[in-house]
């Protein structure tokens, strides 16, 4: 039989073995200069498993575009840029080590973390040790009031969000019934279904209901026969891409034909495998458009056809994701040649490169595939453009695309 | 009122079928050896990814087999039983490298319960490794002509959950009837009941312990199998949850009690289903009440014998 003694240190083994693997690596920052022998180094926490992983894919493919085009343009200043990509696994946890490794690895600045639950995680971690952050997916508020490290290049839910509800209204005048779904355990999905509501309740709608389910949530038959007892002709999601996916296809199985808004968590062609055909007729807001007309953009989604093309498969047209993360590697390319121009980055400490990078990240203007962006002093991204989009799904099921809505 | 309870009772009841699907491969095992297979979990996003590719599906772009298909594709009722009998011999090999060098040493169960966690990571992290961590989905027209879903006593069901519940059912009811009217099912109880009296009376232990885990890992493959295609396979974690719930389940009821493992699924799927829709957000907590409360009551859970200690 097990005794105590024996359990004690076997659950101690088990805790102690994380820990003593996390302090294996060596600790490059703080005073150490950058380490320029394999390129500038930067770091990037991506969801590339767990639940969130059909961003992190998306967004790992943005990185990679964007950094072939630095590296092709040069690098910074002829050194070649690196890029250290690190999974967060979609948790909290998985989020703080991979934030940890890549500050202690002595990155100048980290891309990510993909959620905004994790980002508020994570993301203190980051601003205690002076690490810039530049989050490609963020969109709930608060994120960049973490700290001053703190940026995002993704705009926030509620300058996008009530984008879609109005184009609802426009398009389905006669709506009076909206119910709304929300995943109560992520950050994200709770301040977006307030910005969602906040419109609903600007165009005089009060939710008939309102279910809360959960990221791990993948079977809604009980919410969704109770939301179809009462007729909504609107149904609002803020949920992400899997959990999304299910309740959209149930939705739809049991017999629900009114149209669906959904949140940028279902802003990802990779929900087409999860809702298949029903994920036809989508409405979503974006803050990218691969129609929008300047060079930045063009380039961008040309580099994006060509590895599609490669890779034959996935989708033509380039999701949001990708454009905001290669929008994001973007902005730190830019930003590290302005001040490898001004103030080598040979022969800097790390905590100082990384500081005067994070002020020339901040005082920046970019020409990115999202049209022309800057930030605020606390590190909000002010971009003009935005769209709303409805899901056209092919008569395969399979594969569609994100239509503009004019 | 009467088609708004019988929606709730079909609700609970498909949930619960497949929590006792899973929660009784747990049991197979637990009875015969006295320990928990972690690596069960893993068993069960196996078959369900088996079914996808055995119904034609392709591997995405973030695996070692992008691209990946095979050349057959089978109806949704072929490829079922097939990931069964797949996560079968998987679960057959797991028992084999993970659980008998250990019992042939005679060592502590604590350590097979180890080697079954450690089984069940590299098992998931394999398939991350193979088919990546995307999501695939199983068509919702797979099943034939049938409809996605239909009218049932005034309420809406899905065409799914009801094939879980059959499946579920006659499943549950063929494995009791093996193991309380068949000479193998005799066997099984009698090396659960003492291995070391089992064997003297000419029972191949071993033999026993193959099919408790053959059973379990086809169990397991079935209700991965049809849980992908009621809700997709988010990822190669998807099992991790069932696999913590069929634990509560296994716990409910009894451990090593097949009747048990049934009733303590279905009653934590009803349990779940009775949760006002409005806060479905919370459901976990009654499920984990109900557990609480049941073994406050009840340690041994519903249908598990009390633990006799010599003195």
């Amino acid at each position: 039989m097990l005794t105590k003694a024996r359990l004690i240190v076997l659950l101690s083994s088990l805790l102690g073995t994380p820990l003593l693997l996390s302090s294996c690596g060596a600790d490059r920052s703080g005073s150490a200069p950058v380490q320029l022998s394999e390129g500038v180094p930067v770091g990037a926490v991506l969801a590339l498993s767990g639940n969130a992983n059909v961003y992190g894919q998306d967004q790992r493919l943005g990185l990679n575009l964007a950094l072939a085009a630095r590296n092709a343009d040069g690098g910074i200043n002829g050194t070649p840029m690196r890029l250290a990509i690190e999974d967060s696994g979609s948790d909290d946890p998985g989020a703080n080590n991979a934030m940890t490794l890549q500050i202690n690895r002595g990155m100048l600045v980290v891309i990510g973390p993909t959620l905004s639950q994790q980002a508020f995680s994570a993301d203190p971690i980051a601003q205690r040790r002076g690490m810039p952050v530049v989050a490609p997916s963020n969109t709930a508020m608060g994120i960049p009031q973490i700290g001053h490290f703190i940026s995002r290049v993704s705009a926030a839910s509620d300058v996008i969000a009530p984008l879609s509800i109005a184009k609802a209204m426009e398009r389905n005048p006669g709506i009076q019934r909206a119910a709304v779904f929300y995943a109560q355990d992520d950050a994200y999905s709770t301040a977006e279904t307030a910005v969602f509501q906040k419109a609903l309740a600007a165009k005089g709608l009060k939710p008939v209901t309102v279910q809360r389910t959960q990221l791990a949530d993948n079977d809604f038959q009980n919410q969704i026969s109770a939301t179809l007892a009462l007729k909504p002709d609107l149904i609002v999601l803020s949920l992400q891409g899997v959990d999304g996916g299910n309740l959209v296809r149930q939705l739809r199985e049991l017999g629900y034909a009114g149209p669906i808004v959904v949140g940028n968590g279902m802003n990802t062609p990779n929900i087409y495998p999860i809702c298949q055909k029903y994920c036809d007729g989508l409405l979503i807001a974006q803050a990218y458009s691969p129609e929008l007309a300047t060079s930045a953009n063009r380039a961008f989604v040309k580099a994006f056809i060509a590895n599609q093309a490669r890779s034959g498969q996935g989708p033509v047209i380039p999701p949001q994701l990708t454009a905001q993360a290669y929008a994001a590697l973007q902005v730190v390319g830019e930003a590290l040649q302005r001040l490898d121009k001004r103030t080598p980055l040979k022969g800097l400490s790390v905590s100082a490169a990384r500081k005067a990078l994070m002020d020339e990240i901040l005082g920046g203007t970019y020409q990115t595939p999202l049209g022309e962006i800057r930030f605020t002093p606390e590190g909000e991204v002010i971009q003009k453009d935005f769209f709303v989009a409805q899901v056209r799904m092919d008569p395969n099921g399979k594969s569609g695309r994100f239509m503009l809505l004019k | 009122m009467g088609s708004d309870f019988i929606q709730l009772l079909l609700n609970g009841l498909s949930l619960g079928a497949v929590y006792a699907l899973f929660a009784l491969g747990y049991t197979l095992v637990f009875s015969v050896l006295g320990v928990i297979n972690f690596a069960h979990g893993a068993v069960f996003t196996l078959g369900a990814y088996f079914t996808y590719l055995l119904i034609g599906g392709a591997v995405g772009a973030n695996g070692l087999l992008a691209g990946f298909q095979l050349p057959i594709a089978l109806p949704f009722w072929l490829a079922l039983p097939l990931a069964g009998l797949g996560a079968a011999t998987v679960a057959l090999l797991i028992e084999r490298l993970a659980f008998r060098p250990l019992r042939e040493r005679n060592a502590d169960p604590l350590l097979a319960l180890i080697t079954s966690l450690g089984a069940g990571v590299v098992l998931v992290n394999l398939i991350q490794l193979l088919v990546g961590a995307e999501s695939y989905a199983i068509p919702s027209g797979s099943l034939g002509g049938l409809p996605v879903a239909i009218q049932l006593f005034g309420a809406q069901v899905r065409t799914v959950q009801l094939l879980l519940l059959l499946v579920a059912t006659v499943l549950l009811a063929a494995l009791s009837l093996w193991i309380d009217g068949t000479r193998s099912g005799k066997a099984l109880r009698a090396v659960s009941e003492d291995p070391t009296t089992a064997q003297l009376l000419g029972i191949n232990s071993h033999r026993m312990v193959q099919i408790a885990f053959g059973l379990s890992g086809f169990l397991a493959g079935l209700a991965g199998g049809l849980v992908g295609l009621s809700v997709s396979l988010a990822g190669p974690y998807f099992g991790i949850g069932y696999g913590l719930k069929g634990l509560g389940v296994l716990v409910l009821g009894g451990l090593g009690s097949v009747p048990g493992a049934v009733l303590g699924g279905l009653l934590i799927g009803l349990a779940e289903a009775c949760v006002p829709a409005a806060w479905s957000g919370y459901r976990e907590v009654v499920a984990y009440g109900v557990l609480f409360v049941v073994l406050l009551v009840r340690p041994q859970g519903l249908l598990g014998k009390p633990l006799a200690t010599k003195v």
